[in-house]
């Protein structure tokens, strides 16, 4: 993982390189206050009048204390984590605000996702080419195929605008402060339910095909036959017997598709007006806010690998084989 | 791949419908000129979020533009991306994947920590990043997307070569005397060329999808120029008052890449030897 994380660094400050002339005059044109002096300072912390590799080695020596600098926008906040001034007032990390919102949407679609997306796939395993499997396996395919934000922005203006059920941006409505405890409770639900349902909707293509094709591999071997020939339920020989197994390569599928999730981000909360994740690096692009986009891909990639992470040692938790060094 | 795999890949009905799909939009996007009724960067004040009708097949949008012609030229963009993108990182997957698995030791270790780099930092970040400082045009794009997307080709051409490597009819040619470029380009590559073909054309779906993304957000291809991407977020202005604007380009978008996924599909069932009748 350290190899990995020393690349991933490598590719986040290379890019910061990428862009024509150096970092302090982007500051400048999109923050006319500042001064020669203060664009001095910030050379000296990026260490740009020194060659390129030390600046490397001085950026990762900061990366690893978790200082990833302030904010280029005028209120200079911290961009990963709370820091407190002189006077002992906090301010808080731009990611800290924001990592925690994209983290709760994306794993409460994920959890509706595999809820959803678990039978569907195992529904159409057992009706393998009857006229079930074919419709609904065609429905799934075209979901599959199907620009994700269209979907969303087609159903956020049906369910939104024309049915009127739900608020289409943001997390709170204008008045929340105003609001009892218990508004602001349902008030935060109703925000939440279309940026996490919709997404869900389209990502259960590609996870109840997995599932189907998994079970497919799985509902002919031996052993399925033979909790048939025990006389089991149909139910339990699906759901206990195959399913246990046809689930397995799906931990490895869920940890690879993290990247994409964060990536996927960045378009879902632009068309639901989400402060996730997202919506922070699209602004930081469009600024070129340097410290917030290095700080982003960084802690990105650093939960894309905390999350294969989880997936390998949740592998191991579901199969003996693998816990018992049966199969490497 | 020979004629006859061809033939009997279009004999699966799932792929000749995504091969059609194919065709359709390759003719649409050749004959562009030809077919669309309007020019489609005229600015019509007196037309404008017209909705369908015969005089403008899919409306208008909020300059008076015609969205059919609009649409029409947008098919270009999106074949043109798709090709040359996964053109650049089947290129490069291609290259990495035979050095790497032809050769082995530290530089196959070396190009796999390469991919795992690559596959633990979220794509579409990076891709918005450098675009972002590059300057949205098409051709960054389609460098970019390219240049991020060669990491399943890698992986999946070292598969085979490692496979094929110690086979009879390689350590045969070796033995005859076949220096290394040979070897790989006359008795490994096109041994493996069936899967790299499935995840061409896989590919060319995502990296559509990719770049119909970018436009939405306004990192894409720019306007006046048409794209798929950019008509849809036009459209996302105007979604209460003009519904075709967000729906033509969207279901375009959702033709094309169902036709590449059907046809990938259908490739791999019918090339996959388990599956074979």
């Amino acid at each position: 993982m350290i190899p990995l994380l020393i690349g991933i660094s490598l590719i986040s400050f290379l890019i910061m390189h990428l862009a024509p002339g150096d970092i302090t005059t982007t500051e400048a044109s999109f923050n006319p206050k500042t001064s020669e002096e203060s664009r001095q300072k910030l050379r000296q912390m990026y260490n740009l009048d020194k060659p390129v590799i030390v600046q490397y080695g001085l950026w990762l020596k900061r990366m690893s204390t978790l200082d990833f600098g302030t904010s280029f926008a005028a209120d200079q906040r911290p961009v990963f984590w709370e820091t407190k001034d002189k006077k002992g007032n906090i301010t808080k990390g731009m990611i800290q605000e924001a990592l925690p919102v994209t983290l709760f949407i994306n794993i409460a679609g994920l959890m509706l996702t595999l809820i959803l997306a678990i039978p569907i796939g195992v529904y159409t395993a057992t009706k393998h080419n009857q006229w079930q499997d074919r419709l609904v396996t065609s429905a799934i395919f075209i979901l599959y195929s199907a620009p994700g934000f269209w979907i969303s922005l087609l159903l956020m203006y049906w369910l939104g605008v024309v049915c009127n059920l739900f608020p289409i941006s943001g997390l709170h409505s204008l008045n929340y402060d105003l609001m009892s405890p218990w508004e602001k409770v349902t008030d935060n639900f109703k925000h939440l339910f279309l940026p996490i349902v919709i997404p869900s909707i389209t990502g259960l293509a590609g996870v109840s095909l997995f599932v189907k094709n998994g079970m497919l591999d799985v509902l002919y071997q031996d052993y399925i036959t033979t909790a048939r020939a025990k006389g089991l339920s149909e139910f339990i020989v699906v759901y206990r017997h195959a399913l246990r197994n046809a689930l397995l390569p799906l931990i490895t599928l869920l940890g690879l598709s993290i990247p994409g999730l964060i990536g996927g981000s960045v378009i879902a909360e632009s068309i639901f007006a989400i402060p996730g994740m997202g919506k922070l690096f699209y602004d930081a692009v469009l600024m070129r806010n340097f410290p917030v986009i290095m700080g982003i891909l960084t802690v990105g990639s650093a939960l894309t690998l905390l999350g294969n992470l989880i997936a390998d040692i949740a592998y191991a938790w579901a199969d003996p084989r693998v816990r018992r060094g049966v199969v490497k | 791949m020979n004629l006859n795999l061809i033939k009997k890949s279009l004999s699966n009905p799932l792929a000749l419908i995504g091969f059609l799909i194919i065709l359709f939009i390759f003719f649409v996007a050749i004959f562009a000129p030809l077919l669309s009724t309007y020019d489609p960067d005229a600015i019509d004040v007196k037309a404008i979020l017209l909705p369908p009708s015969f005089e403008h097949l899919m409306g208008t949008d909020g300059l008076g533009r015609d969205v059919f012609s609009r649409m029409l030229y947008g098919a270009r963009i999106s074949l043109l991306v798709g090709f040359v993108a996964v053109g650049i990182s089947t290129f490069i997957g291609i290259l990495l994947g035979a050095i790497s698995g032809f050769y082995r030791g530290w530089i196959d270790i070396v190009i796999m920590r390469m991919v795992d780099v690559m596959l633990s930092i979220p794509t579409f970040f990076l891709i918005l990043a450098v675009i972002a400082f590059l300057s949205p045009s098409i051709l960054n794009i389609m460098i970019v997307i390219g240049l991020t997307s060669w990491m399943g080709v890698t992986r999946l051409v070292r598969a085979e070569f490692l496979s094929l490597r110690d086979r009879e009819f390689v350590l045969g040619a070796q033995t005859l005397g076949a220096n290394d470029l040979r070897l790989i380009f006359i008795h490994l590559l096109p041994n493996s060329l069936t899967p790299i073909i499935v995840s061409s054309v896989l590919g060319v779906a995502s990296a559509v999808l990719v770049e119909s993304g970018l436009s939405f957000l306004g990192l894409g291809v720019q306007p006046p120029q048409a794209s798929w991407g950019n008509i849809l977020t036009d459209g996302k202005e105007y979604i209460q008052f003009a519904w075709w604007l967000s729906f033509f380009p969207g279901l375009a978008i959702l033709i094309t890449v169902l036709g590449y996924n059907l046809f990938g599909e259908g490739l791999r069932d019918a090339l996959d030897p388990r599956k074979a009748k």
